[in-house]
């Protein structure tokens, strides 16, 4: 731990965290969304017939819908404008689906990845990198050996191409259909990058497989889709990312994660989010668990404008498991609107949830979460526990959890708690020779401790880090 | 939905109603005002989660057969306190006029919602009570028997500085009608400086009755209200029971009871707002199960910007005897001073397998021990209920229907 934070603190984390580049890419797509700018977007892939057709009744679907905004308390998205959003723009390089090599990419994208650290985890022996620049996957890296098991590690828009049939079979189709909500359907017209993991049977990949993705051109949304199979008795971690430089004009990242977890395998997707202050989060996520599976999400909502994210399981087979672990942080300006959902639609299935949320300078966290549990879902059992830490007066932390029960033979538990960051905690650290900001600094990483020592040592130095970063930025 | 009320709905009754009671300008006003507002307004709002999944149908109830605004017949009894008017609103607009201009619909909007609006515009039955400054009105009774398809009830509480009153309402069903029935009650009440008013209501109507209720309070500085919402009775109750603890140092305790069976379902709600320094909540829900029955909680914990050393509570438990029963729940909290000591909690579950597996090792029967868990469950909520009366009635009920 202490050698990981010494390199840390070797860089300057400023400057690791808030930068951006000049913009130099190749191709920029018309402002707005219409059916022609998504045919460009296809065409310019190369995409199967069905891949467009997808597409273009995803776009359908978005533009019948209406912007949800009938949700309790939820985040103001009146500023998202869509037709503002360059949806789509291609790195300045010359190979189509990304560099092979570290050193063929631009130099300017290796400055970028140097300082968020991508070769240091490499370093460390991750097992794969997947790092997207702007709208595409530009580098990508598997170690061999997985290769040689079966495992694939690509990205999306290859996966379209050279799998094309597992692809079509599970992409938006049984876990989020472009019906789903909205954004799901704006992400289904116009996704672009992301990942794909197919972990054959028997497979364990011990290592974690890690994507960074990035934003950095003005006015552009981010719209990745990550697919991970994960065959009977396999098991994968798959980490993602988000670290993007700050920018005044305002950015969408709506995303989409569909997990297809089989019978007895095993997928933990973790990920921390640091969005620039302007964003909006916008995500949809989904795993689907088959008897015996496992399926964890552990999240950390850092950065964006407003977060709305509810990553969510389906228990689908006997004896599935989910838990989830969510740390959320609002500073000014921020609504952190976030939670969980899990479906047990079978018996002998359990779910935990975590969730810890920090909210100050103005900030909003909110935890909203939903646990069903179906007729049938004999002897299944769920805990949810949410705290949430308030600094100041002008913040706000909100708790919204619903609860829907249909079976009887069922062990239901929901606690959540509520409290400020104890003025006798902090005398007694300055007593003992703190600052007021280093005793703050060091409450905070207590709160969150239970959820930071289920994180990868690296994840965990990361968001460490980054919590650091946003108390310096306004504790002074 | 209000198309089809105005179908059997017109000012000419509303204006017969108000004249029967003998009422002055201002309250025929505002029921006017009030029925004029239903076109405009939402029935009362319902969870709904992705699906969607409404938790509540308010929306498929045919109002139109239910309400017969002149057709009321009711029997009410009221049992007084020494120094405190409890009287119907015909004796109460004539002796305290002024005092209910001030204080009727402060509480509650009368146009909060279609069903509120429609409660303001047809109540022809109700109470009011008022406790002048310094009285203490000890074991107040209401009690309502329901005689005909529908009744809209209004109850006003008043009390003043240093005033304290417990008051007990209690609603059956008398005649019983043929075919569904319709029960709107509203309570308000407002609860001066360093009042405490304690207000329990044990609703037991017949099984075919659909029940609306709101009762709310607002608790001035070092005031108490404190609330007790047993529900037994009806085929489907909305029921929001909540308190703005408006004053500093002031209080609320929301205790509720609830018993379903057959097809039964309540929505039910409990809500508290601080507004102030140094305020206190604690909301306090058990909930039975049985057979096809449903049951909606939505908690919510409102901490406002200016509540400083606020301490919030809520607990709700549902305990499930029948495979095909349904439990949703909602504890919400609400924070927006970080002075604040909040939590909540929520479970759901069935009889401790442990429990009766001790007690049918002792030689219980299964039957008599589950019975004997359930009227266990309950202890909590019955000791945090100080009128005798009201405990004793609703552990009475408990035990009559696990008898069933």
């Amino acid at each position: 731990m202490s050698s990981d934070q010494d390199h840390l603190k070797e860089t300057d984390t400023e400057a690791r965290f808030e930068f951006k580049k000049e913009e130099n890419s190749a191709f920029e797509a018309e402002k707005g969304l219409t059916e022609e700018t998504v045919r460009i977007i296809s065409e310019d892939k190369d995409e199967p017939e069905w891949m467009l057709e997808r597409r273009l009744r995803a776009l359908e679907q978005f533009q019948e819908m209406p912007m949800p905004t009938d949700w309790p308390g939820q985040p103001d998205l009146s500023e998202v404008e869509i037709e503002e959003i360059v949806p789509y723009i291609r790195p300045d390089i010359e190979t189509r689906g990304g560099a092979e090599e570290w050193e063929d990419l631009p130099e300017e994208i290796q400055d970028t990845f140097d300082k968020l650290g991508i070769p240091e985890a490499e370093k460390n022996a991750l097992s794969g990198v997947g790092a997207q620049y702007e709208s595409e996957i530009v580098y990508q890296n598997m170690q061999e050996r997985w290769e040689e098991k079966g495992v694939i590690f690509c990205d999306m828009d290859r996966a379209v191409q050279e799998h094309e049939e597992i692809v079509k079979e599970h992409f938006m189709t049984k876990c989020v259909p472009p019906s789903d909500n909205k954004f799901a359907a704006l992400h289904g017209a116009i996704w672009s990058g992301g990942s794909f993991v197919y972990i054959p049977e028997d497979t364990t990949v011990n290592m974690p497989v890690q994507a960074y993705f990035r934003m950095n051109s003005e006015g552009m949304g981010q719209f990745e889709h990550t697919l991970i199979i994960a065959e009977e008795n396999s098991e994968v971690h798959y980490i993602e990312g988000c670290s993007a430089p700050k920018y005044s004009a305002f950015n969408l990242h709506s995303g989409g994660v569909e997990v297809f977890v089989r019978e007895n395998a095993h997928v933990q997707y973790s990920t921390v989010q640091n969005w620039s202050k302007n964003t909006y989060n916008l995500n949809t996520k989904r795993a689907i668990c088959e008897a015996d599976g496992t399926m964890e999400w552990v999240s950390g909502s850092m950065g964006s404008k407003a977060t709305m994210l509810y990553p969510s399981t389906i228990l689908k087979g006997p004896g599935a498991t989910d838990n989830h672990i969510t740390i959320a942080m609002a500073g000014e300006g921020q609504d952190i609107d976030t939670g969980a959902k899990v479906y047990h639609n079978a018996p002998d299935t359990k779910s935990t949830i975590e969730s810890k949320s920090i909210a100050k300078d103005g900030g909003r966290t909110n935890y909203r979460g939903l646990v069903h549990m179906a007729d049938g879902a004999e002897n299944a059992s769920t805990s949810v526990e949410c705290d949430a830490l308030m600094f100041d007066n002008d913040s706000t932390s909100d708790t919204m959890p619903y609860m829907e029960i249909q079976e009887n033979k069922v062990d239901v538990a929901h606690e959540a708690t509520v409290g400020k960051i104890g003025d006798e905690d902090v005398f007694y650290l300055q007593s003992r020779g703190l600052d007021d900001d280093d005793a703050k600094q060091m409450i905070v990483a207590g709160f969150i401790e239970p959820i930071t020592e289920e994180l990868p040592i690296e994840y965990a130095v990361e968001l460490n880090r980054l919590i650091e970063l946003e108390m310096e930025g306004s504790l002074g | 939905m209000s198309t089809q009320l105005h179908a059997n709905l017109t000012e000419e009754q509303v204006q017969q109603i108000s004249g029967e009671l003998d009422e002055p300008e201002w309250l025929l006003e505002t029921r006017l005002d009030a029925l004029a507002a239903l076109d405009d307004l939402d029935m009362p709002d319902v969870i709904t989660t992705p699906g969607p999944r409404h938790w509540t149908n308010l929306v498929d109830l045919d109002y139109e057969s239910l309400v017969d605004p002149l057709e009321f017949a009711q029997e009410k009894d009221r049992v007084e306190a020494e120094g405190a008017d409890v009287l119907s609103w015909s004796d109460a607009l004539a002796e305290h006029g002024d005092l209910i201009e001030e204080h009727f619909g402060s509480v509650v909007d009368p146009q909060r919602d279609f069903l509120t609006a429609l409660s303001t515009a047809l109540f022809s039955a109700g109470t009011v009570v008022y406790v002048p400054e310094g009285v203490a009105a000890e074991d107040v009774k209401i009690r309502t028997r329901m005689n005909s398809r529908s009744l809209f009830n209004y109850t006003l509480v008043i009390a003043e500085e240093s005033a304290s009153a417990t008051i007990l309402e209690r609603q059956t069903t008398g005649t019983n009608i043929d075919g569904d029935q319709y029960y709107s009650g509203i309570v308000e009440v407002v609860a001066g400086e360093n009042a405490s008013v304690q207000y329990g209501a044990l609703q037991n109507l017949a099984e075919d009755t659909y029940n609306f209720s709101v009762k709310r309070g607002h608790a001035g500085k070092h005031g108490s209200v404190d609330w007790i919402e047993g529900n037994i009775g009806s085929r489907l109750t909305k029921s929001s029971v909540e308190t703005r603890l408006l004053g500093e140092g002031s209080e609320s305790r929301i205790v509720g009871a609830f018993f379903g069976h057959e097809d039964q379902h309540f929505d039910i709600n409990s809500r508290v707002w601080h507004e102030h320094e140094h305020t206190t909540a604690d909301l306090v829900t058990r909930g039975v199960l049985d057979d096809e029955a449903r049951s909606v909680y939505e908690g919510v914990q409102d901490v406002g910007r200016d509540a400083w050393d606020t301490s919030s509570y809520q607990r709700e438990n549902t305990l499930m005897l029948s495979d095909d029963a349904e439990a949703d729940a909602s504890p919400k909290l609400i924070i927006n001073n970080h002075d604040t000591e909040a939590s909540h909690s929520a479970t759901v579950g069935q009889v401790d397998a442990e429990e009766l597996f001790y007690m049918t090792s002792r030689g219980v029967g299964e039957e008599h021990a589950t019975n004997m868990l359930v009227e266990g469950f309950f202890v909590p909520v019955l000791e945090e209920v100080a009128v005798d009366e009201l405990r004793d009635d609703l552990r009475e009920l408990v035990a009559e229907r696990l008898r069933e």
